[in-house]
């Protein structure tokens, strides 16, 4: 395998985590939607949730290969790596601000960003979504996962960017497989088990993801705004270099 | 394949289905759709009705999906080298995997085409879905034997992204056009929507508009289509039937009043008796009318479907060269994926979107204010008109004489009108019912008149206590040998030269009055002309009136050419000359008794409601009072005209090119697979931009609320009569003033 720091991919998990309790917001009414299987057979409710979270991180680890790709189309052309760092900075900076965005919105703060951005795609698309919710059998929350990956996210768009930027279709996928993982156990836990935190603490998750959010993505924005002497390097940065940074701090 | 096939349209967008449609009987209902894709949304859009198909489409998109992008992950692994060296051993496994994987996502995606290719193919027709089948199943059918050999490389990927792409592509341009001809569809479903019906004992039921007979009780909730025409039994409400009449302004509903079918009740419920029978309502008329125009093809589009029949061959023929240049140049599979990159490419679809879909948004736009256009032929002769004639009467003019003004000797114009009351009392003549209406607006009693009687073609004669007073035209006075006093002898010769028509009226052989009667000029008749004028079109009056009447006409709307006294016969004949001479000739009459006129002109125009459809014979017909709705009419056929013209040229050069790049290898399939959606997508985008283009459509056709109100504008403030005042105040008495008031 490719050197791919373990390290970056773990931050993101642990990101991914924290953000899972934004998704438990947008995402979580789909999966408390998506219900329990039919007779309350435990057995068979988890591997509905599992099916509709293998669906989605799929959908995810397809997204940051895509982003890869379009990041190595368009970051790698004069081969000097002038385009590249411009391309990442701008990348980094988008990512940043998706963050930082998203995180006020878990501590509280920019309610009403919130709207738009779930009302993206057409209601017709939701609607018919709805009906596959409901459909039994095991192909369904597969498919629901898969489409449900795909739905207009902040984070995820932070997420795929930071994908963009590593300009590599691998390491992209790796990246968005990583942040998906992290989503999986939060989303597993409220589909299946539907209130199983009480109120208090899902605030208090809540709140800490949101903490953690905000200082990620400021260092990212940092990260694309700031000079590169203010770094002290003057080699190619991805913001996979600025996580395992984080982490080292 | 027979006629009503082709002239069917899509079940889901809406447009023409062509020769290339498809039937599918879903819900027990048989539907046609246009392509894969429109019988794709259909059934994803149902939701309701036939939950299980929709449903079940969007589990096996998504299933094939996760697939898909399973096999994609996997094959950047193995592009990335992660199995070389010493992972090696493991590639063979992967490449079984792959192939367990593209399998059955070849079966749940590709089967859809592969049937259709074959139904076509059966037909004798070429298609896209042909295209489609064969690169997918080349590149499958490559790989398996790849694997089954145990080297070389595969291609799951191409064949899983391939068949993603397009199934995603169908839907989302699917989608497109349904959304971009939304405008329509209250147009293309009268008879297939519901109507409530309220039986005898009180209980309601759904039934369909279609089996609606004459009598039935119909309870129409606010914001319902008033399903058939009728008359209201209870309720009071508002209705929006500017989808009929092209007006705006919503009309009045209470017991006793009309429902237009197809109009929008607004807030009140009403309970609504049917007249007519559901198929039979004018909605359902103007439906039918609606969707024969839009099944109708335009020579554009039949060229372009000729085009696209024999693009296909050509494209195999291309594709197959190619691969076997490409084989004498690079490795096999190079080679083969150029010429799936060919086959993928060149997808017609863009092509057949061109000219219906920009026509269809032109028609369904129209049809929003109230203009009935009956084919997409007539949308292609718009642009091309030089010259526009009209009719005078009921086009330019309001159609209903009106007294216009009095001039009296040695009498009071009251006193004078009093007495002409009394003679034409009864009369059924127009000019008869113009003067008892004038004195009916001046609160003038007649006077009592016996032994009245008519003298064709002259006039009418009576006694009037001791004198025998007439009425009637010039020779009727000459007739009676009436003596003209000096002070009329001046007015009369100008009224006269003025076009205006003169009623004599005397006693005891002298006369003593001039009643000028005339026809008014409708108030948007000159707006529009001038309109019509700068851009660049040559008006023409046609009239079968005098040639006094018809100059005034032309004088008062700006018309500098005109023709008078014209027989039906040679108005057509005048139609044909200005044709030879200027070009293409529109006409617009008010479709009543000019049908053969209208039908001699290149486009023929009617001026009228569209619930007065069954008598028209015009190519177009515009609301009542919607005359100034012509020029934005022209205009929006030139501008439908340009945008099919881009959307042509963009399909034909896009396509072109990406096709040339394609057989020179510098297309892979799946960026051709995006190219190729991404072309329909565009041309969708720029047919759509139609939807924002509304140059001044005129707000003024917004005004007549009562069935019976006479066309607005055209009051007394347009005539100033105080102007036209002459010095002796008592002889001369304005007439019309005001008198317009009883609104």
């Amino acid at each position: 395998m490719r050197d791919i720091a373990v390290v970056q991919l773990m931050v993101i998990f642990v990101a991914g985590m924290a953000g899972s309790f934004h998704c438990v917001g947008m995402c979580g009414g789909f999966a408390c939607a998506l219900g329990r299987a039919p007779g309350d057979d435990r057995l068979a409710t988890t591997i509905r949730h599992l099916l509709y979270n293998t669906g989605r991180v799929v959908s995810y680890g397809f997204l940051g290969a895509l982003a890869g790709i379009l990041g190595g189309t368009l970051l790698v052309a004069d081969g000097q790596g002038g385009v590249a760092i411009v391309g990442q900075r701008v990348l980094a900076t988008m990512a940043g601000v998706l963050m930082i965005v998203m995180a006020l919105q878990l501590l509280g703060y920019l309610q009403r960003l919130h709207a738009p951005a779930s009302g993206f795609i057409g209601h017709s698309v939701t609607g018919s979504l709805r009906e596959v919710l409901r459909a039994p059998g095991l192909p369904a929350p597969l498919a629901f996962g898969v489409f449900n990956g795909f739905l207009p996210c902040p984070l995820v768009y932070a997420f795929v960017a930071l994908a963009a930027a590593t300009a590599d279709p691998i390491h992209g996928a790796l990246l968005m497989l990583a942040f998906g993982l992290g989503t999986f156990p939060a989303m597993l836990i409220t589909g299946g088990m539907g209130t199983w935190l009480q109120y208090r603490w899902r605030r208090r998750g809540v709140r800490l993801a949101g903490l953690f959010i905000l200082v990620l993505g400021v260092i990212t924005l940092a990260r694309g705004t700031l000079p590169m002497d203010f770094h002290g390097h003057d080699h190619l940065h991805t913001p996979g270099t600025v996580l395992q940074e984080v982490h080292r701090h | 394949m027979t006629a009503q096939e082709t002239t069917a349209l899509c079940g889901h967008c809406g447009l023409p289905v062509g020769r290339r449609g498809t039937r599918q009987t879903i819900d027990q209902e048989e539907h046609a759709f246009c392509c894969y894709g429109c019988s794709l949304a259909f059934q994803v859009r149902r939701g309701n009705h036939a939950e299980a198909d929709s449903t079940w489409l969007l589990i096996r998109l998504g299933v094939g999906a996760f697939l898909a992008m399973n096999i994609k992950l996997f094959s950047l692994l193995i592009y990335t080298g992660t199995f070389e060296e010493a992972d090696a051993h493991l590639l063979p496994f992967v490449h079984v995997l792959l192939w367990a994987l593209a399998t059955p996502m070849l079966v749940i995606l590709g089967w859809p085409f592969a049937r259709d290719a074959w139904q076509e193919g059966r037909r004798g027709q070429l298609t896209s879905n042909t295209l489609m089948t064969l690169g997918v199943a080349a590149a499958y059918v490559y790989s398996s034997l790849a694997v089954v050999q145990g080297g070389g490389q595969v291609y799951f990927d191409t064949v899983a992204l391939l068949l993603v792409l397009f199934t995603l592509g169908r839907l989302l341009e699917a989608n497109a056009r349904a959304r971009a001809v939304r405008d329509l569809a209250p147009m293309l479903e009268a008879e297939r929507l519901w109507a409530t019906r309220l039986r005898p004992d009180g209980t309601e039921e759904r039934v369909r508009v279609r089996d609606v007979l004459p009598g039935m009780r119909l309870r129409v909730r606010p914001g319902e289509r008033i399903p058939v025409d009728g008359v209201v039994l209870e309720g009071c409400s508002h209705a929006d039937e500017s989808i009929l009449t092209g007006e705006p302004t919503p009309v009045s509903k209470k017991p006793g009043s009309a429902g237009l079918s197809g109009s929008i009740n607004q807030e009140g419920h009403l309970t609504l008796e049917a007249t007519v029978s559901g198929t039979a309502s004018h909605w359902a008329r103007i439906c039918r009318t609606v969707r024969l125009a839009l099944a109708q093809r335009s020579p554009t589009q039949r060229l372009t479907d000729r085009v696209a029949g024999i693009f296909v061959p050509i494209v195999l023929v291309l594709a197959a060269v190619a691969v076997f240049y490409w084989m004498a140049h690079v490795p096999f599979e190079t080679a083969l994926f150029t010429g799936l990159a060919v086959l993928v490419v060149a997808c017609p679809c863009a092509l057949g979107l061109a000219a219906p879909l920009a026509t269809t948004l032109g028609i369904g736009r129209l049809i929003q204010y109230g203009v009935l256009v009956r084919g997409a032929e007539v949308m292609e002769r718009l642009p091309r008109i030089k010259v526009v004639a009209f009719d005078k009467t009921g086009t330019l003019t309001v159609g209903k004489v009106r007294l216009r003004s009095i001039e009296s000797d040695g009498i009071g114009a009251d006193e004078l009108l009093c007495r002409i009351a009394g003679l034409e009392q009864g009369s059924e003549h127009p000019l008869a019912r113009a003067t008892l209406q004038a004195a009916r607006e001046r609160s003038l009693a007649p006077v009592a008149v016996s032994d009245i009687r008519a003298i064709p073609g002259r006039g009418v004669i009576g006694q009037c206590g001791d004198e025998v007073i007439a009425a009637g035209t010039g020779a009727l006075a000459k007739d009676l040998e009436w003596q003209i006093p000096p002070t009329l002898v001046t007015r009369l010769s100008r009224l006269e030269a003025s076009g205006q028509t003169i009623v004599h009226v005397g006693w005891n052989g002298r006369l003593r009055g001039i009643l000028a009667f005339e026809d008014e000029v409708l108030g948007e008749a000159a707006e529009t002309v001038r309109q019509l004028q700068r851009q660049g079109l040559h008006c023409v009056l046609l009239t079968g009136d005098l040639p006094a009447a018809a100059a005034r006409v032309a004088d008062s709307v700006g018309i500098d050419s005109w023709n008078a006294r014209l027989s039906p016969d040679q108005k057509r004949e005048a139609v044909e000359r200005l044709t030879s001479q200027w070009g293409p000739v529109l006409m617009v009459g008010d479709g009543l008794n000019d049908g053969p006129v209208l039908a001699s002109a290149s486009v023929g125009v009617a001026v009228g409601s569209a619930t007065d459809l069954a008598r028209e014979t015009a190519d177009i017909t515009l609301p009542r009072h919607g005359l100034q709705l012509l020029p934005w009419t022209l205009t929006w056929g030139k501008r439908v005209r340009r945008t099919v013209g881009t959307n042509l040229m963009w399909a034909f050069g896009y396509n072109g090119i990406a096709l040339v790049m394609a057989a020179v290898g510098y297309l892979s399939p799946i960026w051709a697979a995006a190219i190729m959606a991404g072309s329909s997508l565009l041309v969708i985008g720029n047919s759509m931009r139609l939807e924002s283009f509304s140059p001044g459509v005129p707000s003024t056709c917004a005004q007549p609320k009562d069935e019976d109100a006479e066309p607005s504008g055209a009051g007394g403030t347009r005539y100033p009569l105080a102007g036209r005042r002459t010095p002796s105040a008592d002889a001369v008495a304005p007439v019309a003033a005001g008198g317009r008031g009883s609104r």
